[in-house]
Parts: structure tokens; C-alpha cells; sequence
């Protein structure tokens, strides 16, 4: 049984190659394929060589058509029993092959040569080869006579020309040699036997028999030289004979042989042209032979030989002549036929042989899964044999099955397979090639096969192809693996790896499985802006514009959504998150990994890192890129179990995918506990030349700004230039919420620092204002109840950000200014990390009202603003308060209003709140509004942690110094001709002034704060004293119409005579005790008009004892006047004052209230407004305030 | 009853999606192996002989050694393979239809994702019953 075998074998003549005196197997190979070269000679070509001593036997030699065809074998072989039979299978040449700067000694080598062909003894010719030969030996004489031929050393071409010249020549000596041996076979009588024939005594019968068959098989072998030597009509002829002798003689074996050869010559004859007749022929001939063969089974010597390996072959040569697609059912019938007669051959080897060809054809055919199980079954056969040869041919047959099972070595696939993928993702071929990728996985033939592997590897004593099949059946079955198989396969990495050279590289990867976790952004310090250098604001129109978050428009733009991009700049260190995987039992130690980058333009630092068993982990991967251009990250270097592999991302990824899809066992991401991510598109990166970099930096510290509510303060920003080259171009924007607080930025400071050179520092200004908490933030800290609560606040994002858009130059120096696209820019983001602490809480705002009767005195009764009486009630406490009572001019009485503010320090430092009114001079009050703010502003309200406190705002500052139309004009207008068209509209004026005026009197209002040494601020609570306001709003600023007031007339006073001094007054009015009992006191009632209209009015007084009892009238009066007291016609000008003199005389002393009212008549609208009535006819009744007077009983 | 039978689903896209092992006599664990292999290269000629015939019942297509391949194949190109080293044809076509059948329960399960392993267990008692029955 021979590899190889084809229906032309039969006409090929063998010659044996062997390597004479030290040729290194590497120039014998070399030397072997230029000769190898020569298979074919035609017999045109070696006519020359050839000189006819007699008659050729080979009549019809197609002298111009035929050729000889050669068949090489390497290093010989031993001579085969079959030899007779197949004359095909005789060596009938020698070639031998000599390097000579090896062999000095030609001599030797000729020697050599004649001993080495002694063992091939049917050898017909033989011829040394002599390659590079010296000067000397070119000269040596030895030479002369023998075999060796010398190749003068000559280029290449020569040298292959002279080769073939000599094959030519050995062509041409074989020629003649067959002709010369037919011509004595036919003649003589040369047995012919095959191992068949009984060895043991030939008997007499068999003697007749083998002498009956002599002739036939005679024929058959010169047949067989015929066809050696080119001439298949010649054989055809013999072979006739040959089948005719044969079947006579029931030699079916040499009838089987004569068929063959006949066969052999017609497709000789035919030229290699096939078509269905002859296709036809041949399958029927050859048919014949396959039963022949089997026909000459000898039962009695079936134990020792048998021709079945003769039927195999011809039914494998069958095969191979009809092996094509269309006829592969043929085929398979035929090989299946050789694998079950494979079973009862008995020689191993020939059993190798046939599963050998049985794969080939398979392959030859298309059909990889079946010659995958023949090679299979071949490689299994050599790992029987117990050598290291046999594992390592093992191994090799089972490397070519791993297509077939998709088991293969990356190095296998090839690098181009890749790279085109690289481009291709996305989208629905992307979901197909995942697809394809798991198809045909059949895990339990996957994981024999790679054990298999591993095994002959082992034996075999190739530590990388172990360690490659021990990482694929890792990486791809450890879900399979038990534990134990596992470490198995953990100690076999390890054990190969340490056979293994330091930094041996394996394309495939093992352990851990790494994917792509994230690229961090940058940092908001470093974020890249593309420039659009066609605009001042350069920046704008970088990021997404436009409300929508998704616009229909850019729908599209070939997914440009999910491919994301990043920029790199040269020199400064980027990071790459990647999440690793070990999913199986033992500890993962990886030495090394790092980013694999295929661009070239990226330093990678590899990271050193551990995975305990069933683990994940994600670390970051860092490098500098080093040079601009395009990046392409495919995977990770990981030098691990002794091995530097690569792991590409994708192939995580498409594992990943498979494992959502069912189609692969699991995912080892999810089986060790990681979470589940989304699948990182590989972002297109690219690198840009070095950029400026602006380091911020917040004087104090760059920890959140803490501010109470309101308060203002200034921050310095330092700006330094980190970066390489010059910032150019800077802009300061805002943005985030709550930029009001931002009062001002420097921007100028910054601008005229421009441009900043590398390691420069500038300093700018934020002058910040804190903004109010809002009711839910306060209500949030107060549900909290602690001050921790503050920092979430600041975490929030609810402070503004400093936007820095800067740039380097557009053009960078060494390069000419042909760039296209400039260099981008950078956006620094400064967070002003405002935390706004609650200071003062404002808990309520009320209007306090109050009237303090004023005490009847002359002086009193002038204009005096400041009343100390009432001593005896005064404590300390009120005594500052005191100050602030003042008179009111146009009521008479000590008409007291106040904005109570009651609030809260919830904070744990001490608040001093500070009222102060900005009072815009009035023309009745100049004294008055000159010390006021100094007489407010001064006192200061100490709030202490966790108190509440009132600060009292007066009120009374604000009232208009003339109740006029003016005001309430519209008013008047609107009640005069009720239900007129513009009604809506004067009372939306009305309103619109009202609260004009409200401002204007709330924003005079100010209360100030101050903490500590460095913190203050302004209260804002306009919106409080607002709502505190609004319902009595009038009544604060309105003066009533008439103003009343009672004094003691002149005449009766006689210790108070100099009304001058306003001190001295209110010194007398205090301790004045002017009213006697049983006198007659004269007094007059002073009643101003406030409007600017005169009025006509009934004026009456009453006086009222303690007890309220009115001591005037009745029975029991104690009180007897003089004068008018009621019913008083009077009309007062406007703007004027008329007095009105009555006397009283007390009987009794004591304490008496004098009450003025007044009945105005013809009230005009301003009036009625004021008093807020509606009927027209009702009149508008006006009361003074009470004034107390005091009679002493005696002097 | 076949001494050796391992029968096995293969979906469209070659990947073998149920298998089984229903022989009576116990083996080693590499014949399991051998089993499987002889069915995957048998993949070759099914894919050429499907395309020959109308029939969904291929008999038996390939053999090795005394173990014969029978291959059903249905319209959506999965393949029924059973390994047997009896030859009664009648019986492995009723045990074929009848898996047949089984399968197409299967693929009617809203839950069950085409091309995926068929994981059921009842499956799995139902398809070694029809071997008792049928081999």
C-alpha cells in the first residue's frame, strides 16, 4: 500500500533521491525540489541523448507527443515484495545528491554512492549530482569514469538548465535499459512471483501452473515497461495478451494487474482528456479489477498476505480519477467501500495509508468534515504508535482537522481575515458574521480534538502547540471543564510555558477575558472643543446645539450616534478602562497587560494584576500617545501562564453576543459577577499635536465655597498653564444653574494675561452672591435636621459652572500654515462649589399697630417727635426701643407702627441682623430723615444659635405727607361714575401704583447681616414683608384726613415759657403736672387738614374718665366746661390748622381722655376712599386719637 | 432494539442542538465521542444528498465501521441523525416522524429561540421513549 496511488502510478518510474556524505537536510531539500522539478521529460527532449542499438521493442513510441514521466522519492525506500508485479514499485534509478564544500574528498564520495546504490539492486541507472564544487575537485581526476556528475558552480538558471540536461540524460539511459530488459524478458525465461504464491515446496502442480502462468505474467510486466517508457499502444498490445493468458490461467491477481495497466494506457493514450465515455471505461474496467482483486483472495496464506491492500488501492485510484463534485456520490461509495475494507487490513501502516487518502480525497472533494474524521482516525493510529514521530505526525494531521471542527489556532486563520472585519461592524452583517462565527460548534468534538492536540503535543514535545490547544480548550470549554480538568489544564499552560523561551508570543489567547469596559472622558479640566476657526466664538457649535435631544435631520448621517469619538492629545497620558474575566477554578496571575496598538502611536505601561478564581475585575490601562494620526485599540498584550498573547475585544464581544443568543455556553463576564454592561463600540480616536492645558485652582482651597444665604464674597481663581504650548485665546462663560450668584468675573484680568505661556499663572476674580435656599432644600435640611445635609446640597450640581473655553495658536510654529483643520481647543470647567448653608431663617413678618395717647401739654402738643414718658414702664429692654417711638405729626397721638420680623438662627454661629431704611427726604421731615438711618442703623440684633428674634422695622417714616387725589384719584374716579368702560383698567392702575409704592417702600427696607469677621450679607425678604403689608398697606401710607390734637391754652400755663428747645419741652411735658382740680383749665383742639381741599365738618369732644364713663353730660358729670364741645361747624382750608378754645374744669383729679371726632360733611372721593365706605349719602365720621390728661388734686 | 444508537438534533446552522445516547449497551466514554464525530462528518454527504431528494427521510446515508447514519431532514434544514448499527428502516422513520413532531411542540414554544439547545426535559423522556419504542 503506497500514498499517492493514482491510476498513472503505473506509468511512472521511480527514482530514488539520497543524500550522499554530509548534506544538511536543508540543501538536500533545496537541491531535491530543482530536481523534482523535472518529473516530466518529454521524449522529444532526449532524443538526442538516445542512440537506438537495436530494434526497439516500443514500436509505436509517440517519439513526438510522449514523455517519461519520473516519480522522485526523497531518501529512497526499501525494495517492495511486489516489486514483480507491479514493476512500477522497482527503484530503476539512483540519484544521488553531494554538496561538495562537505565531501572534499570525491573519491570518498563516489564510493559512497556506489555502496548506496548497492541497496537498490533492480536500479537500472545511477548517477551522482556533485553541487559546488571547488577549483580542485573540479580538476580531480578521480572523477573521470565514475557516476558523479559536477554541477560547476554557476547562478541558479545555469544551474537548473544543467540539471535538466542531466535528467534528460538519465531519461535517455532508461530508455535504452528498458528496451534492453524487454528484449530479454521476452526471450528469457524470467519467473515472475509475488508474495501470493505459495512459498513452500512448489509442488509438480504447481510448477505446470506457475509455467502456464509464466507467459502471461510475462506480458503483463512488459506491458508494465511500455508504459514506463512512454508507449502506451505498445502496452495496450502486451496488456491484451496479458488479460487473455491471464484469464486462461485463472491468475486472477495478474489479470487484475494486466487490467490496471490497461487502463493506465488508454488514459495515457488519451492525453489527460476525460470525458464521459471514457469516464465510463474506466469506471467499468476498473470495477473489474476491484472484483478480480478480490477474486484472488487466497483463504490458506490470508494470515500472512492478501491482496486486499491491491483492492484498496485500486478502489482509492478509482476515487481519485473520478473524484469531482458531480460525481461525488461515486466517490463516497468508493471511499466508504475503502474504509470498511480498512478495517481488515492488517498492516497498521497500511491502514494509515488508506485513511490517509480516504481524507485527502474527502478533501479533494469538499467534503472537510469527512477527511476532518479520516485524519481523525489517522492521527489517532499514530498516537497508538508510542514515538515522539508519531505524536508529532499526529499532531500535524489533527492541526488540519481544526478547520473542520473550528478549532483553530488564530495563527492559522491569518491576519487579513481580521483586519477586514475590523471596518465592517455594524448593523445587520454584523449580527450575521456573529452568527456564522458560532456555526458548527460542536463542543464535545471541539474539546476531543484540542485534547487530542494537546496530548500529541505533549508527547510530541512542542510546549507551544501544547500550550495553544491548552489555552483554546480553556478559554472556549471551561464551562465544560471540571474543576479538576481545569487545574489539569492550569498546570499543562504552566508546565509548557516553562519549556518556553522568555517572551514566547502564542496567537492564541488563554485566560483571562478581557473587554472593553469604558474610556473615561476627560476630565472636565482637559475637555477637548473642536474650533471652528471661522467664528469669534470658536467654541460654539462643538458641542450638540438645539433643544432636541433627538433631531430627525440627523437621522441620516450614517450612525454617527453610536460612533463615538475621542480625541487624544500627544503627550499627555489617556486611560483605558478594560474589564477582565476569570471564570474558572484557580488563581489567574497575570504578569503583564497592556494596550495592544496596532497604530504604533501609543506607549503603552503594562499593569500587573491578580484574579482570584471566579472573579472579574476592572482595571485601567494607561499610555501616552506619541504621535498624531489615528489610533486603532484592538485588544490587550496580556503576558500570562508564561505566554505574551493578544486579546482582541471583539472577540469578547462576539462571545458575548453568542452567549445573549444561547449559542454559547455562558458568559464568563456574568459567571463571575460582573455586571452586565453594554457593548462598547471601539470609539474612532484620534491624536492631536499638543494643546495648552489650563489648571485651576481656587485660592483656599478647592473645596466647596460654604455661604450663608445672602451672603457675598470674593473667590481667586489661579489659571496656570500646564500645558506645552501658549494659551492664545480665552473666553469666561457661565453656566449651570443658579449663575445669578456669580456677581462678577474678571474676565479682563484674564484676557490681558493673554497670551499665557507654558507654566505662566493668572489669578482672576468671582465675586459671589448665595443664593436663597429654595422652601423644599430648607425644608429637606430641616426634615434632615443636621448640618450634613449641606454637603449633599453642594453634590446637587445647583452651583454655577466657569466655563473656560481657551486655545492654543491656530497654527502650530514648525508647520506650515497649509493645516486644515485647526488645532482644537480646550474647555476648562471650573465648578464654583457653592454651598449655600441656611443662615437666618425668616419665620414670620407682622404689622404691629399700636397708639400710645398722647398727654395733654402745651408743649406736647407742639411738634415734638419724642415722648419719654411713661417712666415708670419703661425696663431696661425697651429702653432702645423707646427711641424708636415717634410722634406722628399728622394724627396727633403717639401712632406707633412697626414691621415685627421674627427670625430664626438655625445655624450654630451667632447672627447680628442690622435694620436700616433708606429714607428719601420729604419735605416735612428734614430733621427727622437726616439722623434717621444713623439712629437705625446702629442698633444690631444679636441672634444666637438656635433662637429667634424680632427685629422691629418702623414703619411710620413712610406716610405721605398729604392724603391727596393724586394718590387715590383713580380711586375716586372709579367710585364716581361706577361701571365705566375703562373700570378694569384704572383698577389694574391702581394696583399696578399700589404696589409700586409698596416696593419702593420694601426695597428701602434692608436688613443686614453680619457673622463673624468675614461673612455678610443682605436678608432678602421682600416677598415677607410684602405679604406682611399688603392688607394695611394704605393705612401705613396714608396720613388720615384730619389730624386732632389737644393742648392747654396759653393763657393757663404759666411754668413753661420758652418753647424753643425741643428737649426742654418734652423735659416738662414729662414731669409737667399742669392740670389742677377745682380750676378752670383752658384748652384748645387743634384739628389739621391733611388734604388739599377744605373741609366742612361738625367737630365735637368728649372727655372720658377711667372708668370710659363719659364725665360731661348726664347726672353725674364730674367735668364742667365752658365752651363748645359738640356740634362745632367749622371748615378748615386746606393743609391748615384751626384751633378751637373751650375751657374744662375737673372736678375730680385724675386721669381723663379727651376724645376729638369729627362729621365731614360734602366728604369729597379722596375722603370716602380713604375711609373706605361706598354709599354716596353716608357721612364719613372722623376720630382723633384719645389724649390723656392728668389732674393732680392739688398743686 | 438497537445495541448502539445515539441520535442527535443538528439546527441549520450546524450546531448540534439536542443529543442522545440510546443504546442499550453501556460504553465508554469515548465511544460517545466517536459517535459524535461519525454523525458530524456524515454532515457532508447530508448537505449534498438533501438537495436529491423530496424526501424528508434520507435512510441511511453513510456508514462507518458496522454503525450507519440515517438522516431525516426537516423543511427548515434541521436534521434528525441517528447512529445505529440495526437495519430497520421502518422503525427509524416512525421514530423520526414522531421526533419530528416533538420538535415542532418545541418550536412552537414561544420561549424556545430557533437554532437554540433544546433543553426540555420532557423532550428528552419523550424522545427516549420513542427510541424504546421504535429501535
Amino acid at each position: 500500500m503506497e500514498p499517492d496511488a493514482s491510476i498513472e502510478t503505473s506509468s511512472m518510474i521511480r527514482v530514488a533521491v539520497i543524500p550522499i556524505s554530509d548534506v544538511t537536510p536543508l540543501l538536500f531539500r533545496d537541491y531535491a525540489a530543482m530536481l523534482l522539478r523535472h518529473h516530466t521529460v518529454s521524449l522529444n527532449s532526449i532524443s538526442s541523448f538516445y542512440t537506438e542499438h537495436q530494434k526497439s521493442p516500443f514500436a509505436h513510441q509517440p517519439w513526438e507527443s510522449g514523455s517519461l514521466r519520473f516519480k522522485f522519492i526523497l531518501g529512497g525506500s526499501p525494495p517492495s515484495p511486489w516489486e514483480d508485479f507491479q514493476s512500477n514499485r522497482k527503484i530503476l534509478a539512483v540519484i544521488g545528491i553531494c554538496h561538495c564544500p562537505s565531501a572534499p574528498d570525491l573519491r570518498s564520495v563516489a564510493d559512497q554512492f556506489t555502496a548506496a546504490c548497492k541497496t537498490y539492486s533492480s536500479s537500472l541507472v545511477q548517477r551522482c549530482f556533485a553541487f559546488c564544487p571547488g577549483d580542485s575537485q573540479l580538476e580531480d581526476e578521480n572523477v573521470k569514469g565514475s557516476n558523479l556528475i559536477l554541477f560547476p558552480p554557476a547562478d541558479r538558471q545555469t544551474q537548473e538548465f544543467h540539471l535538466q540536461t542531466m535528467v534528460q540524460d538519465i531519461a535517455a539511459s532508461l530508455l535504452m535499459e528498458f528496451e534492453k530488459w524487454v528484449l530479454q524478458a521476452e526471450s528469457g525465461g524470467t519467473i515472475f512471483k509475488t508474495p501470493l504464491d505459495s512459498q513452500a515446496s512448489l509442488s509438480s502442480e504447481e510448477v505446470i501452473k506457475a509455467k502456464k502462468r509464466r507467459l502471461g505474467r510475462a506480458q503483463k510486466t512488459i506491458g508494465d515497461y511500455c508504459l514506463l517508457a512512454g508507449s502506451p499502444v505498445d502496452a495496450n498490445a502486451h496488456y491484451s495478451t496479458a488479460l487473455e493468458l491471464t484469464r486462461l490461467t485463472a491468475d486472477f491477481f495478474w489479470y487484475a494487474g494486466a487490467m490496471e495497466g490497461s487502463v493506465c494506457a488508454l488514459l495515457m493514450d488519451r492525453m489527460g482528456h476525460k470525458d464521459p465515455v471514457l469516464e465510463d471505461e474506466v469506471k467499468y474496467r476498473y470495477n473489474s479489477v476491484i472484483l478480480h482483486y478480490r477474486k484472488s483472495f487466497i483463504q490458506d496464506n490470508a494470515q500472512r498476505v492478501s491482496p486486499l491492500s491491491f483492492e484498496l488501492e485500486a478502489t482509492l485510484k478509482l476515487a481519485r480519477f473520478l473524484c469531482r463534485r458531480e460525481l461525488a456520490n461515486d466517490v463516497v461509495e468508493l471511499l466508504t467501500a475503502t474504509a470498511d475494507g480498512a478495517t481488515s487490513l492488517i498492516d497498521a501502516s497500511d491502514k494509515l495509508v488508506v485513511y490517509v487518502e480516504i481524507a485527502r480525497l474527502f478533501g479533494e472533494l469538499g467534503y472537510h468534515r469527512k477527511a476532518a474524521f479520516f485524519s481523525r482516525q489517522v492521527a489517532q493510529l499514530y498516537l497508538q504508535q508510542d514515538n515522539k514521530f508519531a505524536a508529532i505526525s499526529a499532531m500535524q494531521v489533527l492541526a488540519m482537522t481544526t478547520k473542520a471542527y473550528r478549532v483553530q489556532s488564530r495563527a492559522s486563520i491569518g491576519p487579513s481575515n481580521d483586519a477586514g472585519q475590523t471596518h465592517a461592524d455594524g448593523g445587520k452583517g454584523h449580527h450575521h458574521s456573529i452568527v456564522s462565527l458560532f456555526e458548527s460548534q460542536w463542543s464535545t468534538l471541539q474539546m476531543v480534538v484540542l485534547r487530542e492536540i494537546l496530548l500529541s503535543a505533549v508527547r510530541a514535545g512542542d510546549p507551544l502547540a501544547a500550550w495553544s490547544a491548552a489555552a483554546r480548550l480553556l478559554r472556549s470549554y471551561y464551562p465544560l471543564i471540571t474543576p479538576a480538568g481545569q487545574n489539569g489544564l492550569f498546570n499543562a499552560l504552566v508546565n509548557s510555558a516553562e519549556r518556553l523561551p522568555l517572551g514566547t508570543r502564542c496567537s492564541d489567547p488563554a485566560l483571562p477575558f478581557v473587554r472593553l469596559h469604558s474610556f473615561p472622558l476627560h476630565s472636565s479640566q482637559m475637555d477637548i472643543v473642536k474650533r471652528n476657526p471661522a467664528r469669534e466664538d470658536w467654541w460654539a457649535g462643538a458641542a450638540p446645539s438645539g433643544p432636541f435631544i433627538y433631531t430627525p435631520f440627523s437621522k441620516g448621517e450614517p450612525n454617527n450616534s453610536n460612533k463615538q469619538e475621542l480625541t487624544w492629545v500627544v503627550g499627555e497620558p489617556v486611560q483605558v478602562l478594560v474589564e477582565l474575566a476569570n471564570p474558572c477554578g484557580f488563581e489567574v496571575m497575570v504578569e503583564s497587560i497592556y494596550l495592544s496598538v496596532h497604530s504604533g502611536n501609543l506607549d503603552a505601561f503594562p499593569v500587573s494584576v491578580s484574579l482570584p478564581p471566579n472573579s472579574s475585575k476592572v482595571i485601567t490601562l494607561s499610555g501616552i500617545p506619541t504621535k498624531e494620526g489615528l489610533v486603532s485599540i484592538p485588544g490587550c498584550i496580556v503576558h500570562c501562564f508564561g505566554v505574551i498573547t493578544e486579546h482582541f475585544f471583539k472577540e469578547v464581544d462576539s462571545l458575548l453576543i453568542g452567549a445573549t443568543q444561547g449559542l454559547v455556553l455562558s458568559d464568563p463576564f456574568r459567571s463571575c459577577g460582573a455586571a452586565k454592561l453594554k457593548n462598547v463600540l471601539l470609539p474612532s480616536i484620534t491624536v492631536v499635536p499638543p494643546l495648552p492645558l489650563l489648571v485651576s485652582h481656587i485660592a483656599g482651597g478647592d473645596g466647596s465655597v460654604m455661604l450663608y444665604e445672602g451672603e457675598i464674597r470674593d473667590v481667586w481663581i489661579s489659571l496656570a498653564n500646564a500645558g506645552t504650548v501658549p494659551v492664545e485665546q480665552a473666553h469666561i462663560s457661565l453656566s449651570g444653574k443658579n449663575q445669578d450668584s456669580v456677581v462678577t468675573v474678571a474676565s479682563e484680568t484674564l484676557r490681558s494675561a493673554l497670551p499665557l505661556k507654558p507654566g505662566a499663572e493668572v489669578t482672576i476674580r468671582v465675586t459671589l452672591k448665595a443664593w436663597q435656599l429654595s422652601k423644599t432644600d430648607s425644608d429637606a435640611a430641616a426634615s434632615k435636621g443636621m448640618p450634613g445635609s449641606s454637603a449633599r446640597q453642594a453634590k446637587d450640581g445647583s452651583s454655577p459652572l466657569l466655563l473656560i473655553h481657551y486655545a492654543g495658536p491656530l497654527t502650530t510654529p514648525g508647520e506650515p500654515e497649509t493645516v486644515s483643520a485647526p488645532p482644537p481647543g480646550r474647555r476648562l470647567v471650573i465648578p464654583l462649589n457653592i454651598c449655600v448653608l441656611q443662615g437666618l431663617s425668616f419665620v414670620k413678618a407682622r404689622l404691629l399697630s399700636m397708639e400710645i395717647p398722647a398727654r395733654i401739654g402745651e408743649a406736647c402738643s407742639r411738634q415734638a417727635q419724642l415722648e419719654k414718658g411713661n417712666t415708670e414702664q419703661v425696663n431696661g429692654s425697651e429702653r432702645q426701643a423707646d427711641r424708636l417711638v415717634k410722634i406722628d405729626p399728622y394724627r396727633g397721638s403717639w401712632g406707633l407702627r412697626l414691621l415685627e420680623l421674627e427670625l430664626y438662627n438655625p445655624t450654630d454661629v451667632v447672627f447680628e441682623a442690622n435694620v436700616s431704611v433708606d429714607v428719601e427726604k420729604t419735605s416735612n421731615q428734614e430733621s427727622l430723615s437726616d439722623n434717621i438711618s444713623a439712629e437705625y442703623g446702629e442698633p444690631k440684633t444679636r441672634i444666637d444659635r438656635d433662637y429667634t428674634a424680632r427685629v422691629l422695622i418702623p414703619l411710620e417714616n413712610f406716610k405721605l405727607p398729604v392724603l391727596d387725589g393724586s394718590f387715590l384719584g383713580n380711586c375716586s374716579q372709579n367710585n364716581g361714575t361706577p361701571g365705566s368702560r375703562n373700570n378694569s383698567f384704572s383698577e389694574k392702575n391702581i394696583k399696578a401704583e399700589l404696589n409700586a409704592s409698596i416696593k419702593n417702600l420694601i426695597s428701602k427696607i434692608k436688613v443686614r447681616w453680619q457673622s463673624g469677621r468675614n461673612s455678610s450679607g443682605e436678608l432678602d425678604i421682600k416677598d415677607a414683608i410684602q405679604a406682611a403689608l399688603q392688607a394695611s398697606v394704605m393705612d401705613v401710607l396714608l396720613p388720615d384726613p384730619l389730624t386732632f390734637g389737644f393742648r392747654l391754652a396759653k393763657t393757663s400755663s404759666d411754668n413753661i415759657n420758652s418753647p424753643g428747645k425741643v428737649d426742654s419741652e418734652v423735659k416738662t411735658c414729662a414731669s409737667g403736672d399742669s392740670i389742677i382740680a377745682h380750676e378752670m383749665t383752658a384748652m384748645e383742639v387743634l384739628v389739621r387738614n391733611n388734604t388739599k381741599e377744605a373741609i366742612r365738618m361738625n367737630l365735637s369732644i368728649a372727655c372720658k374718665d377711667v372708668a370710659g364713663e363719659n364725665c360731661m353730660e348726664g347726672d353725674k358729670a364730674t367735668v364742667l366746661w365752658e365752651g363748645v364741645l359738640s356740634g362745632i361747624s367749622m371748615e378748615v382750608p386746606p393743609l391748615e390748622e384751626v384751633k378751637h378754645v373751650f375751657s374744662l374744669y375737673f372736678l375730680i383729679p385724675g386721669e381723663y381722655t379727651m376724645l376729638a371726632a369729627a362729621m365731614i360733611y360734602d366728604a369729597n372721593e379722596v375722603l370716602r376712599a380713604r375711609a373706605r365706605s361706598d354709599a354716596l349719602d353716608e357721612p364719613i365720621f372722623c376720630r382723633g386719637p384719645p389724649y390723656h390728661v392728668r389732674v393732680n388734686g392739688t398743686r | 432494539m438497537a445495541s448502539t444508537a445515539c441520535f442527535m438534533i443538528v439546527s441549520k446552522n450546524d450546531i448540534p442542538i439536542y443529543e442522545a445516547e440510546v443504546g442499550t449497551v453501556p460504553k465508554k466514554e469515548d465511544a460517545a465521542h466517536q459517535h459524535q464525530f461519525i454523525l458530524h462528518a456524515a454532515l457532508d454527504i447530508v448537505q449534498d444528498t438533501a438537495w436529491t431528494t423530496s424526501a424528508m427521510f434520507l435512510k441511511s446515508i453513510d456508514r462507518f465501521n458496522d454503525l450507519v447514519v440515517s438522516v431525516y431532514v426537516t423543511a427548515g434544514h434541521t436534521r434528525l441523525m441517528l447512529l445505529h448499527d440495526s437495519r430497520n428502516d421502518d422503525g427509524i422513520k416512525s421514530f423520526f416522524q414522531e421526533v419530528h413532531e416533538l420538535y415542532i411542540k418545541t418550536l412552537l414554544n414561544p420561549l424556545y429561540l430557533p437554532g437554540s439547545r433544546v433543553t426540555s426535559s420532557h423532550f428528552d423522556t419523550k424522545v427516549r421513549a420513542l427510541a424504546r419504542k421504535y429501535l
